[in-house]
């Protein structure tokens, strides 16, 4: 009895890291419970119904998940949480979709009175068809999404087991020359190809491009990709034509731009999601091959229609890529039932001490507001409150210190309104990225970047997601989305690309003190503080005294 | 007088108590202790006592399962019985069941010890108020599902109708109805004519007997029956009662049971199975687990209605939204909140204050209750549980009258809780160390011992219900795990519980434990509890996520600082605390200062405190105090500085309390006419200032109520008596003082009656005197004085008398009456030529 693991009332579970049998019992706790924050002693996993049903699908039963928390935990474990992991357990895979030889997609269970109880429920009657015997009803091949769905709100998820198409066959193959998947990676593509469908959450900067590449190298099939935007969809067309044997010509992209379609093809959510007269006319994108596999980059930025067209795509194999399974509109479930469960999962703090993502030094620096703008503020409406404390005068005089104090090496000045942008941007002597800007533009300005001629760049967000800025080793965030946690994640991603030699990167955040700055500031660092990103509190002041001395 | 010859069998219940040892009765006494409340002064009065209708629904409410069989199997008997007809009606003509006959002979003892049967085993004799509870009745079947006998059932029918039926079945006709009916019951009894005269019955008939065999025995038929209801009714194999109605006799049901009363005897209590073993260690480690979560538990909800607490209801308890508000703050279910929330006030730690706005409080007994040790905080716990009364599975429910029952409301008092939660322990403790077997079973167990009356309703039965809670309760408070009893639990029960497994033939009947053996109890099982418990920790770690994690429980100090310092975000065996400006600023308005802070946070912590938490505490306590707030009652104002420091130098401006909050304004204490008033005294002339600053013009305004009463005094208990009353009341004091102590003559014989005044007896022989005319059905005459003081003669003829009233047939008025036995002066018996 004096184990690492801790069993909390509220089912998390505490993980005293430096214990010596920490290393074990994470292995142990990880396939069931969603490791929530990761500070420097105590990790925090709760342990959830989805990470349950995530556990069984990944082949885990109810016994190994109690016989982990009765082998690793210092106190008694309540029998109560004992008996409702394993009835948690219970309920995946009573139901399970199958493909049946004459009827088609069929739902089948082992247990009658659930299926009594789900057939009973408004919401699955539309979906299903004829009562095929007393254990088994016919379901609308259109419906594998939606039941799936519908079934895991009412508490009893499905396991899908009706296989996939195969697709349009394609021979893809990785091109290891003179680099090879990380070990992690290899996992990660096992861990999914294996379970068939599902999430691989791998922190920013850990190469969730060449997982993609992986899963279709797997796959030897066509491909669509969805990607959040143009400039990630050009950056991994690059990749894969550099880390596979695709040539440019395979390789299609469908964006506002061009209208591509090939045996791989990169589309952007932007562009399936434009709607037209009340109806979305990208949409036959999905029809228009038989898609052997689909990723969905950043699963959790995937926008609610395209959860719709997903529920659609169930026969095919889909792979999410994500740096964090959080939602900031908490459609957790829906990607559990639409994409598939978790197959594969790392903390950011193991893949850094791996040393394939740089370390990182989280400085907040709070800057004093002028008593002029303190009365101005105090003044403001309450919806220009947060614009007018995030975009202070002061905030551009420390933005400005802090650069010329890392003079030399890659800075990116990151913030979310266009005339501070602007503004800054003219003090510092830097171009500005932002949504006008035309993607060519951008391109330049990123290889100018990347070549080390440009050494300051300031981006609005448009620049959050999956740019490839390898060399930046300094960001500075000047004003957020609100209290946004993933963006905190991505924008800190910008920064925590391995760098040649081994830098350790700077995460500033420029934050106005005692105004709602400052509290939205707290709640995106607590998701720092949580993924074991230590931050230090800095004055404006001292900063700004610090530079004259 | 007493002779050589063997003593004869005894006539009355009261003689065969005389004959009984000393012991015996002690016996009867311990397991009927009602009986002694108050002393009786003789035998006689014992027996009448013991064959009253309340003690003996009591009595038979005590009996076990099969017991209660055997008294029910006397109950359809003919009185006296035979033993060995009893032993027949038990397991039947053909036993199959040796336990019933092994087990009968205990039965028998264990009614007679109970003083429910007497006599010898020859003639064993009901006690006759049992005998009318559990025998069928023309309307009412027993618990054995057997209706009337053919004598009852046929006591309305013309005689002509009875010969009838005996010439229908078969047997000559006779002269007059009772050896008919005799014949008749003679023929049922017999088992191979009865099956003869069966054989010839049409099968649809056969399959009414079959439904109707095992009770309840009654049925409809319509004015013209169908054929084959006819054939049974001709032959007396059914009985008309009533109109529409017909009843299969007991003798013809008895003869289709194969002479059984029962359809299964229950001779043995069910076996404790199956028993799921768990290792004993694991057991009482989680019992012990859960032992302090329920003292955290309680401890939290106390420490939460310190401030605040929630209102007592008009009608007494806790409303169901603070119900709701106290199990989410528990985070937990209703059940379970009301569950804690009645230990804490079984325990004494809550109460209601008394206050005019009545609210729950924690009471003093909470303070030295934090004191003790915790092994011991939990005994004070589950001892409480174990004898209070309280049921908060109750709460929630509906009484009576379908008003909500309310946690720690009125009306939760259950008498039987603390002996179900007894008597359920003791049960588990039967088992061996570990081992747990399902609920049901201790259920069915429960109910063999002391079968429910009959069940009325969807609901269960209380002591079901209770036994249920019982068992969840005792797991919530860690005296159970997983089902088993742990070694701290078993210690809470007396040494000798689980001991007895067979109930013996008089078990005397359950005495809540004393406060001595609980006491003693107490200190056992927090010995074995204590070091179960985890060590309470000196240390934290904090955290750069601005948390600091106990990882287990805390020694107080640390913890009631901590508590203050930062908010609770998660509990069990650890707990997660996390700090915010909210509460760092908690802990300054405490008194605390931001060094303190650090210095308290660097001394208990295993880790370095981190910067950002350094940083926060320096950044509240930077803006902490900053504003200030304070209570005025009035001001001064004045553009003059110097005429404000001249009236603060001034030694008469003292009693106004005043303050310099600024150069041109003083605060003072007392309210602004005294100010005023005070100003004027030495010598300045000021003028009130309204709340917008204008000079208002004060003009001395009366102030009146609208109309109102005068109050009515308020009055202290019952007006005073005046002299008459208390002259009386000081005579009959006296009077029967008298009676009690006086000497007395010896009283005359019951020739007395002729004389024309009233009879006169004790009204202990009234009693005995009229329970034995029910008896025997005769007539006796009585002198009684109505509620207005008349007196009269009467001659009745009791059918009943219970809860201190005779309800008979009075001849001199020709209808059935009622007579309070207290207004009953005396009772003679009549003379033999009385018609």
């Amino acid at each position: 009895m004096n184990g690492p693991l801790i069993v909390q009332s509220d089912k998390t579970l505490l993980l005293e890291v430096d214990h010596e049998q920490a290393e074990a019992c994470r292995r142990a706790i990880a396939p069931f419970a969603e490791l929530e924050r990761a500070p420097e002693h105590i990790h925090t996993y709760r342990v959830t119904p989805l990470g349950l049903w995530n556990a069984r699908a990944a082949g885990h039963d109810a016994e190994q998940v109690v016989d982990a928390l009765v082998a690793y935990s210092r106190y008694p474990v309540p029998h109560a949480l004992l008996v409702d992991v394993a009835e948690t357990m219970a309920r995946y895979g009573r139901l399970r979709l199958l493909k049946h030889p004459t009827h088609g997609l069929v739902l089948e269970s082992t247990d009658r009175p659930v299926l009594e109880e789900i057939l009973r429920s408004k919401k699955i009657q539309p979906l299903v068809g004829a009562r095929i015997d007393p254990d088994t009803v016919a379901v609308h091949p259109s419906e594998r999404g939606q039941i799936k769905q519908s079934l895991l709100k009412l508490g009893w998820p499905a396991e899908d087991l009706a296989g996939y198409v195969d697709g349009e066959a394609h021979p893809i193959e990785l091109r290891e020359d003179g680099w090879t998947l990380r070990p992690y990676q290899r996992q990660a593509v096992e861990g999914f190809w294996h379970g068939g469908s599902g999430v691989v959450v791998l922190p920013c900067g850990a190469g969730k491009t060449l997982v993609g590449a992986g899963a279709m190298a797997q796959a030897k099939a066509t491909t669509l990709i969805l990607v959040t935007n143009t400039v990630s969809a050009r950056q991994w067309k690059h990749e894969l034509v550099k880390r596979t044997s695709l040539t440019e010509d395979e390789v299609g992209e469908y964006s506002g731009t061009k209208k591509e379609i090939r045996p791989v093809t990169i589309a952007t959510y932007q562009v399936l999601t434009t709607k037209r007269k009340g109806v979305y006319p990208h949409l036959e994108l999905f029809d228009s091959r038989d898609w052997g596999l689909i990723v969905y980059d950043e699963v959790h930025l995937l926008p609610a229609p395209v959860f719709k067209f997903t529920a659609d795509l169930q026969a095919r194999r889909r792979l999410g890529l994500t740096a964090t399974l959080v939602r900031e509109d908490g459609r957790e479930s829906d990607v559990f039932s639409l994409i598939g469960p978790k197959r594969f999962d790392a903390p950011w703090k193991e893949i850094e001490a791996q040393g394939y993502i740089a370390p990182a030094d989280c400085v907040e620096v709070r800057v004093n507001l002028t008593d002029s703008e303190r009365l101005a503020y105090a003044t403001a409406e309450t919806e220009e409150k947060y614009r007018f404390c995030s975009t202070t005068a002061t905030k551009r005089r420390v933005t400005e210190a802090l650069v010329a104090r890392h003079k030399g090496e890659q800075t990116l000045v990151i913030g979310q309104y266009i005339d501070q942008l602007d503004e800054l941007g003219e003090h510092l002597g830097a171009p500005v990225i932002k949504g006008e800007t035309t993607n060519a533009q951008r391109e330049k300005l990123f290889d100018a970047f990347r070549a080390g001629e440009l050494s300051v760049l300031v981006v609005s967000k448009v620049a959050n997601f999956s740019i490839d800025l390898p060399e930046a080793t300094v960001a500075i965030q000047v004003s957020g989305t609100f209290g946004s946690r993933q963006e905190e994640a991505q924008r800190l991603g910008r920064v925590l690309r391995p760098k040649a030699d081994g830098h350790e990167a700077r995460f500033y955040s420029v934050v106005a003190r005692d105004t709602v700055d400052q509290d939205f500031a707290a709640h995106r660092q607590r998701f720092l503080a949580e993924q074991g990103y230590a931050y230090r509190i800095m004055d404006a002041d001292s900063l700004l005294a610090g530079e004259e001395a | 007088m007493t002779t050589s010859r063997p003593p004869a069998a005894p006539r009355t219940l009261a003689e065969e108590l005389r004959a009984r040892p000393d012991d015996e009765l002690a016996a009867l006494l311990l397991a009927r202790p009602d009986l002694i409340n108050p002393v009786p002064g003789d035998l006689t009065q014992l027996a009448t006592r013991a064959g009253t209708r309340a003690s003996v629904v009591r009595a038979l409410d005590h009996l076990d399962k099969f017991t209660l069989q055997a008294a029910e199997a006397l109950a359809v008997a003919p009185d006296p019985c035979p033993y060995a007809t009893l032993a027949a009606l038990m397991s039947g003509d053909a036993p199959d069941d040796p336990r019933v006959a092994r087990e009968l002979p205990r039965a028998v003892a264990v009614l007679r010890g109970q003083a429910l049967v007497w006599g010898g085993d020859d003639r064993l004799r009901l006690v006759r108020t049992a005998r009318e509870l559990l025998a069928p009745g023309a309307t009412r079947p027993s618990p054995t599902g057997l209706g009337p006998s053919v004598a009852e059932a046929t006591a309305g029918m013309s005689p002509g109708r009875i010969q009838q039926i005996i010439a229908a079945a078969g047997l000559p006709t006779t002269h007059d109805p009772v050896t008919a009916v005799t014949a008749l019951t003679e023929l049922f009894e017999d088992r191979t004519r009865m099956a003869a005269l069966l054989a010839g019955a049409p099968a649809e008939a056969a399959a009414v007997l079959d439904r109707l065999r095992w009770g309840p025995p009654y049925g409809t038929v319509t004015a013209h029956p169908a054929p084959h209801l006819r054939w049974l009714l001709d032959r007396g194999l059914l009985l008309p009662v009533g109109t529409g109605n017909v009843v299969l006799p007991r003798e013809v049901a008895l003869h289709l049971r194969a002479g059984r009363a029962h359809r299964t005897p229950e001779p043995v209590a069910p076996e404790l199975a199956p028993v799921t073993e768990h290792a004993e260690r694991t057991v009482d480690a989680t019992a012990a687990g859960q032992a302090f979560t329920a003292l955290a538990t309680v401890e939290e909800l106390l420490k939460e209605w310190e401030t605040g607490g929630p209102l007592v209801l008009r009608a007494g308890g806790l409303a169901v939204r603070d119900l709701k508000r106290t199990a989410a703050l528990l985070d937990t279910t209703e059940p379970v909140a009301a569950f804690w929330v009645e230990l804490a006030y079984a325990a004494g730690l809550l109460a209601a204050d008394g206050d005019v706005d009545e609210r729950y409080a924690p009471t003093p007994v909470y303070d030295e209750w934090l004191e003790l040790p915790t092994a011991q905080r939990w005994t004070r716990l589950a001892t409480a549980w174990l004898t209070a009364t309280r049921a908060a599975g109750l709460v929630g429910g509906r009484d009576a009258k379908s008003r909500t029952l309310a946690a720690l409301g009125p009306d939760l008092d259950r008498a039987p809780a603390p002996e179900t939660r007894h008597r359920v322990l003791a049960l588990l403790a039967t088992l061996p160390p570990g081992a747990s077997v399902p609920v049901e079973t201790v259920l069915a167990r429960l109910h063999w011992e002391r079968p429910p009356r009959a069940v009325t309703g969807p609901e269960e039965d209380l002591r079901t219900r209770l036994a249920r809670w019982a068992l969840t309760e005792a797991e919530l408070l860690g005296v159970t795990n997983r089902g088993a009893l742990s070694g701290h639990g078993r210690a809470l029960l007396p040494p000798a519980a689980g001991a007895d497994d067979v109930p013996g033939p008089l078990r005397p009947a359950w005495r809540p434990p004393t406060d001595a053996e609980l006491g003693a109890a107490g200190v056992r099982a927090a010995g074995l509890l204590a070091p179960l418990l985890p060590e309470p920790l000196d240390h934290i770690l904090l955290q750069a996520d601005l948390t600091a994690v106990a990882p287990g429980p805390l020694v107080r100090p640390l913890a009631q600082t901590l508590g203050v310092l930062a908010n609770i975000e998660s509990r069990g065996g650890a707990t997660v605390y996390r700090f915010t400006p909210g509460s760092v600023r908690r802990a300054l308005d405490a008194g605390r200062t931001a060094d303190d802070l650090k210095a308290f946070l660097t001394a208990h912590s295993r880790t370095p405190v981190p910067q950002p938490l350094a940083y926060l505490v320096d950044d509240v306590a930077r803006r902490h105090g900053h504003l200030r707030v304070g209570a005025a009652s009035s001001y001064v104002r004045c553009d003059d500085e110097a005429v404000l420091a001249e009236i603060l130098a001034d030694r008469r401006s003292a009693p106004l309390r005043p303050r310099r909050l600024a150069p041109t304004v003083l605060a003072a204490q007392v309210p602004p006419d005294a100010l005023l008033d005070g100003l004027r005294e030495m010598g300045y002339a000021p003028a009130a200032e309204s709340a917008e600053g204008d000079v208002l013009i004060t003009r001395a305004d009366a102030h009146r109520t609208p109309p109102r009463t005068a109050p009515a005094p308020l009055q202290e208990g019952p007006p005073a008596p005046d002299t008459t009353l208390l002259a009386a009341a000081v005579r009959a004091i006296r009077a029967g003082d008298m009676a009690a102590t006086a000497e007395r003559k010896p009283l005359p014989t019951a020739a007395e009656p002729s004389l024309g005044g009233l009879p006169r007896t004790t009204s202990a022989d009234t009693l005995a005197a009229v329970q034995a005319a029910v008896l025997t059905g005769t007539p006796v005459w009585i002198g009684y004085v109505n509620a207005e003081g008349a007196a009269s003669q009467r001659v009745i003829a009791p059918v009943r008398v219970e809860g201190g009233f005779v309800t008979a047939y009075d001849h001199t008025a020709d209808e059935i009456r009622t007579y309070p036995l207290h207004r009953i002066t005396g009772v003679a018996e009549l003379a033999d030529d009385h018609a």
